[in-house]
């Protein structure tokens, strides 16, 4: 009694291949969606979506389409990337187009370049759709332009995350002139500051750390280098986290989106 | 205008109406795949659902359990139909679902048959939620696909928060109600508090400003309405990538401000009777200087206008947004940012590039290509090391400079390098190489703008994850 899914209906009785999309879903805000992310969504008969989609972009599955949690849960066992990309080949050879749903962009720190090159592999169709990442989306909401003449001419974007982290080059980080943004830092932010200041960052340099970027309750709170570990112990600051280190972070007083929760931080801060 | 009312009321084949299912019985036939998918839109509207079939899913079976419904493994008989409030039938045999059609019409019970029109009394439309705001469209059964890709038309333009929109509209009703004696008025009133700033503080989550400045006009009704500067990221080229945001924009703007690197695509979803001011630069062709465009910005908005600021990529990432915003936030202008896909994400996907992968890069760090007086102020050591993708934006004629400078300074001959054309765009090219073979390259290749130079080797990839496009042939 198991209907076959409507991808698979075109041809009669064969089941013809489904594709699979690997879509970023930007920083939280579902008016960040993309048009072509949102077109993958509505098309798709399976969604697999990971911790950093945000409730507001979950409200916009189509009810009717079933769709799972396939994230990392920090300290708990959860679905391993190597079955994740089995799953993924073994649903689209089932007929079924899968849209695989992920916070930020597939290919800044999404592991996108493993699923395709598992796809692509098996002989799967996909394609990449490409999200605003978090290090563009929360700094814009917070008012810190990654680049901005006289203070930044550039940025880098780091993961402080994973088992190659040895292979961080502090030296090249610690360059002036530069804006550098840490993904998943929060939980390292001493080992950050630290290595930085090691380096020979300044440790007047100018750091914030943005909480739940992009969403109705984002913290920015603003320090120096020095002193944002203590402040992110202070405030109980948790992850989803960014942490964004250069001149330009003096910026956010004064070019700040008002954005909820922003204004009391600031105060806050200042009192 | 009368010829098209007689053909509608003549032609139209289904009344829309809206079914309140909250807590009424509904008998769902079928226990597979698209049993389960109606299952979730009928508990999702609060029915009480009864589940007959044979034999059912454990999906199914779970999903009904957890909303109080029923499940009856059990054949179809007409009995089943007995104190239903609405029939959905979902089995792929044929005999089934016309008699349940034939039991349900008899009884004048609406009944709907999936993907079988000519079986249904009720059909379902295609959905856009924005509650209590509900927009359903059909086609009749007749062209599923067409009704799902005007569903998508509609969520671009009507934003996901759109019903916090009606929220507030409600909760000021009789307000505005007790102020406009005269309906013509309060009419103009809510247009203009709908479709201007109002509105737009509360589309974007700023819910308790938008409620004081709808105080303040309602105080005082002839105040004269603020302008307001949106700078808006159009992201790489294709218009596709636009986000909702951008797009909500770039309709409701008065005076469009863009540059070069908006791609003529993305130029036609501004809206038609917008005022367009060109103000892009060309390499050696400075149109209009960095300050005129601030100032512009500035008194366009002073003059009470909506002017929005489109650029290429994202307006923080070497957009120069933050020099824009600096002078409207002295002069107390408000301004909205919206972040757009840089064109590193955009073309790193379309050209199947990874900017960050596991075995080949930790970080990815994003340069500007710019020569200025012909060279480069850039710190080259910090540029070899290992496990980093570099990513220089409008890098094409210091291509031969950044490639030289980097071997010189001990970046290996052999680093894989890709410079992509018009990424995104249909006429989209990677060009592949390395830091010796890609100068070479360039300088007999005919290379249009824009580019992008990624090195590092996550570059190399771009052979198995190519997807879009064409690659260059070399």
């Amino acid at each position: 009694m198991v209907y076959p899914p409507k991808s698979s209906r075109a041809k009669n009785g064969s089941v013809a291949a489904g594709k699979v999309w690997l879509v970023g879903a930007g920083p939280g805000n579902a008016d960040l969606l993309t048009i072509r992310a949102l077109r993958a969504i509505e098309n798709a008969d399976l969604i697999l979506f990971d911790q950093l989609v945000s409730d507001e972009i979950r409200a916009l599955f189509p009810k009717q389409v079933p769709h799972f949690y396939v994230g990392k849960v920090k300290g708990q066992h959860s679905i391993e990337q190597q079955d994740l990309n089995a799953l993924l080949v073994k649903k689209a050879r089932a007929g079924l187009n899968v849209c695989r749903v992920k916070g930020g962009d597939p290919f800044v720190f999404g592991r996108g370049g493993e699923e395709l090159l598992a796809l692509l592999a098996a002989g799967v169709d996909a394609e990449v759709v490409p999200g605003i990442t978090a290090a563009s989306g929360c700094t814009t909401n917070a008012g810190i332009p990654l680049t901005h003449r006289g203070l930044a001419q550039g940025c880098t974007l780091v993961t402080a995350q994973g088992e190659k982290e040895a292979a961080l080059n502090w030296q090249a980080l610690a360059s002036l002139n530069h804006t550098l943004v840490f993904y998943m830092g929060v939980s390292r932010a001493q080992w950050i500051a630290e290595s930085l200041i090691n380096a020979g960052l300044d440790t007047n340099t100018p750091a914030a750390v943005i909480e739940n970027g992009c969403r109705h309750n984002q913290r920015v709170l603003v320090s120096d280098i020095a002193n944002l570990p203590a402040l992110i112990q202070l405030e109980a600051v948790t992850s989803p986290a960014l942490i964004v280190v250069g001149q330009v972070v003096s910026l956010a007083a004064t070019l700040h989106v008002p954005a909820a929760g922003f204004v009391e931080t600031c105060q806050r801060l200042s009192a | 205008m009368l010829a098209v009312l007689t053909l509608f009321t003549v032609n139209m084949d289904y009344l829309p109406l809206f079914h309140n299912l909250r807590n009424r019985p509904c008998l769902l036939i079928g226990g597979g795949q698209i049993a389960l998918r109606k299952a979730r839109l009928l508990i999702a509207a609060g029915a009480q659902v009864r589940v007959l079939a044979p034999e059912v899913l454990p999906e199914l079976a779970a999903l009904i359990q957890g909303a109080n419904g029923h499940i009856v493994l059990a054949e179809y008989a007409p009995q089943h139909l007995d104190q239903m409030a609405l029939v959905v039938c979902a089995t792929d045999n044929h005999h089934i679902n016309q008699q349940v059609s034939q039991d349900c019409f008899a009884r004048f019970l609406p009944v709907n048959v999936v993907d079988s029109p000519e079986l249904c009394s009720v059909i379902t439309p295609a959905i856009v939620d924005r509650s209590p705001v509900m927009i359903a469209f059909s086609s009749g059964g007749e062209a599923p696909v067409m009704a799902r890709m005007l569903r998508a038309k509609i969520e671009s333009v009507i934003p996901a928060s759109f019903g916090q929109l009606a929220q507030l509209a409600s909760k000021f009703r009789e307000k505005v109600k007790a102020a406009f004696d005269d309906g013509d008025k309060r009419r103009r009133f809510w247009e203009a508090v709908l479709g201007g700033t109002i509105a737009e503080k509360v589309l974007s989550g700023n819910i308790a400003s938008a409620e004081a400045d709808l105080e303040q006009l309602l105080q005082n009704p002839s105040v004269e309405t603020r302008g307001e500067v949106y700078l808006v990221g159009a992201g790489p080229g294709d218009p596709d990538l636009l986000t909702f945001k951008a797009l909500r924009l770039m309709q409701q703007a008065e005076v469009v401000l863009y540059d070069r690197l908006v791609s003529p695509p993305i130029m036609n979803l501004v809206r038609r009777d917008a005022e367009r001011i060109y103000v892009g630069k060309r390499r050696h062709d400075h149109a209009v200087e960095q300050t005129q465009i601030n100032q512009m910005l500035l008194e366009l908005a002073q003059q009470g206008k909506r002017v929005l600021r489109l650029k290429g990529g994202d307006p923080f990432i070497f957009g120069r947004g933050g020099e824009e915003i600096e002078l409207l936030a002295e002069h107390g202008i408000p301004f909205q940012i919206v972040p757009g896909i840089t064109a590193a994400s955009g073309c790193a996907a379309y050209a199947g590039i990874p900017l960050t992968h596991r075995d080949y890069a930790q970080s990815v760090r994003f340069i500007t290509g710019h020569l200025k007086d012909g060279s480069f102020n850039l710190p080259w050591t910090e540029l070899i090391s290992n496990q980093q993708t570099l990513v220089f934006y409008m890098g094409l004629v210091g291509l031969p400079t950044i490639c030289a400078e980097l071997i010189r300074h001990g970046k290996p001959q052999n680093t894989p390098c890709a410079l992509i054309e018009k990424g995104t765009l249909p006429e989209q090219k990677v060009h592949l190489g390395d830091l010796t073979s890609l100068p070479e390259l360039v300088k007999n290749t005919e290379i249009h703008a824009p580019t992008l130079l990624i090195i590092g080797p996550v570059a190399s990839l771009h052979k198995k994850l190519a997807w879009f496009g064409g690659s260059a042939p070399n």
